[in-house]
């Protein structure tokens, strides 16, 4: 049964006002009137592209956005404990994390969120991950996206070493590199397929580097 | 602009540079004579870690790169925490006292008169000590938390500020990181750490010295700044939150402010002496007319960076046509 037009808004509303016991009274709502697990975590996620685009227009701040996605993470925790959560669509496996030596994770947090949010199946390796871990790690789990990011000069080039790794060893691998002493030009130049600027922008950089592998592959 | 990346000239590592004044200072001296400027104003500052450290926050000190707090131990570890912040007293304080006598050792030694000091804003040494995702929401959910722990610190940091005056430092730069839309919002900074950075400012004024905001976040509220600092110097590393273009932010700001700024510092490490030169040219094109401005990197001068590329930014202010006509 498809849950009503009201509980939809409500758990939109719930995650705009980051309010989780709002969000938790519209989840029981949605359950009670039959709404599948599919319905609930796309008005959720819904709810939290209108608040990255409030972000986009300056109308919100990081710290709102920041409790926004905790509003998301807390409602997709309650539904994923649930019997039928594993025929929910599962999204592409990404692995995500800072790179040797950098311990500035705000950002990387903020990301894994959003693509978590998104639907992406992310696999959060935390800070100062090695890079022979995230090699392997996106091999054992086959991940289609690898997320890397570095905050200051002195760790970035780190970045550069992992993506000739993966180059070879999981070449349809799409690699995205963020932080705030990259830009879109080195980030190329390291070899990266895409350059997440910000949490505004990851989702469509995301797909356009997946867009132009398979265009690549195509060909 | 060259700190750490001078630490190089001497064979020094970061962790050194970062920890022993003498050799702080010797590094400062060695990128004024390598890069001609004799006369030069010397950074009389380290990293951003100065100042949590002598709260108490454990801090890591990598041999070759920048000293981070331990954010795996954060001195504050839940909202209680910020009532627990300690005042210290500076005398006692070892980076703090370390980066006075680095300025000191600097006055001795420098044959250029002129020394920069330098202060991590209050909310930005939270940050080390509560890490940045955690003081976000406290922010939002707990203000007035918040603003205990800022209290505390603030006093210390008015005695740390007053410190560099006396010994000389002719402006005094405050970091106001999250002044940005990058951190907090624009009210919700105004709230918070506004009225803690207007009393710094206050004392250095009061000091006769001049006040200076680095604040290399998206998107800076160079409004909200200069309603509480009234700086005479922004050194930024994007467009101010409330312009579109380079021009409006002349426009809007050149007259109110020295603008310093904003060479990239992906560019820095990665582009060559003519790519440096070029952006330099394209940038004192856009904001040197009329003065008001010096040519600075979008952050420090990164610690790994080629030298050349420094060079390359002293001759392209140097020499380029909009410098020598004023």
């Amino acid at each position: 049964m498809k849950s009503g037009n009201k509980t939809i808004i409500g758990l939109k509303k719930a995650v705009s006002s980051h309010d989780r016991q709002y969000l938790q009274f519209c989840l029981r709502a949605a359950f009670e009137e039959g709404a599948g697990l599919n319905d609930i975590k796309s008005a959720m996620i819904s709810g939290l592209e209108g608040v990255k685009a409030r972000l986009m227009s300056n109308d919100f701040s990081i710290p709102e956005f920041l409790l926004c996605v905790d509003t998301v993470t807390s409602g997709l925790n309650e539904i994923s404990g649930m019997k039928d959560y594993s025929s929910t669509d599962k999204g592409i496996r990404l692995v995500i994390g800072t790179v040797d030596g950098e311990p500035h994770d705000l950002g990387k947090n903020i990301i894994a969120a959003v693509y978590r949010a998104a639907g992406y199946d992310v696999l959060d390796l935390g800070r100062q991950v090695a890079s022979d871990l995230f090699v392997r790690e996106v091999i054992n789990n086959d991940a289609k996206i690898l997320a890397l990011s570095a905050m200051m000069s002195t760790t970035a080039p780190a970045i550069k070493d992992i993506i000739v790794e993966i180059n070879i060893k999981s070449p349809h691998t799409v690699v995205l590199a963020g932080g705030a002493c990259l830009d879109r030009a080195l980030s190329e130049n390291y070899g990266a397929d895409g350059f997440a600027e910000s949490a505004v922008t990851v989702l469509e950089e995301t797909q356009k580097a997946l867009q132009n592998q398979a265009r690549t592959k195509d060909t | 602009m060259v700190f750490a990346a001078a630490r190089r000239l001497i064979g020094s590592t970061y962790r050194k540079f970062a920890l022993d004044p003498e050799v702080a200072a010797d590094a400062q001296i060695a990128a004024a004579d390598f890069l001609g400027r004799k006369d030069g104003i010397f950074s009389g500052w380290t990293d951003l870690s100065v100042e949590a450290s002598d709260f108490g926050q454990k801090i890591i000190y990598p041999e070759e790169s920048t000293p981070h707090p331990d954010y795996s131990k954060p001195l504050i570890a839940d909202v209680i925490g910020y009532s627990k912040v300690k005042r210290i007293d500076i005398k006692k304080a070892e980076r703090m006292q370390g980066v006075l006598e680095m300025q000191r050792i600097l006055k001795q030694k420098a044959r250029g008169p002129m020394i920069g000091g330098f202060c991590f804003g209050p909310l930005g040494v939270l940050g080390m000590m509560r890490g940045t995702e955690h003081l976000f929401r406290d922010c939002l959910r707990y203000p007035d938390k918040v603003k205990t722990g800022l209290d505390i610190i603030s006093d210390v940091l008015a005695e740390y500020v007053a410190a560099q005056c006396d010994n000389g430092a002719c402006m005094i730069t405050l970091d106001t990181l999250y002044a940005s839309w990058a951190g907090l919002s624009k009210r919700l900074w105004e709230e918070i750490e506004g009225p803690f950075v207007k009393k710094l400012s206050g004392i250095i004024r009061s000091k006769g010295r001049m006040v200076g905001v680095h604040n290399c976040g998206q998107g800076a509220y160079f409004d909200s700044q200069i309603k509480y600092m009234k700086p005479d110097n922004i050194s930024f590393a994007y467009l101010p939150d409330d312009c579109s273009s380079p021009s409006e932010l002349k426009r809007k700001y050149g007259h109110k402010v020295t603008l310093t700024g904003y060479v990239s510092t992906a560019l820095l490490m990665h582009g060559t002496p003519f790519d440096v030169t070029r952006e330099c040219n394209r940038i004192i094109k856009e904001l040197a007319h009329g003065g008001n401005f010096v040519l600075a990197p979008q952050c420090e001068f990164p610690p790994d960076a080629p030298l050349e590329n420094a060079i390359a930014m002293v001759k392209a202010a140097r020499y380029c046509p909009e410098t020598l006509s004023d």
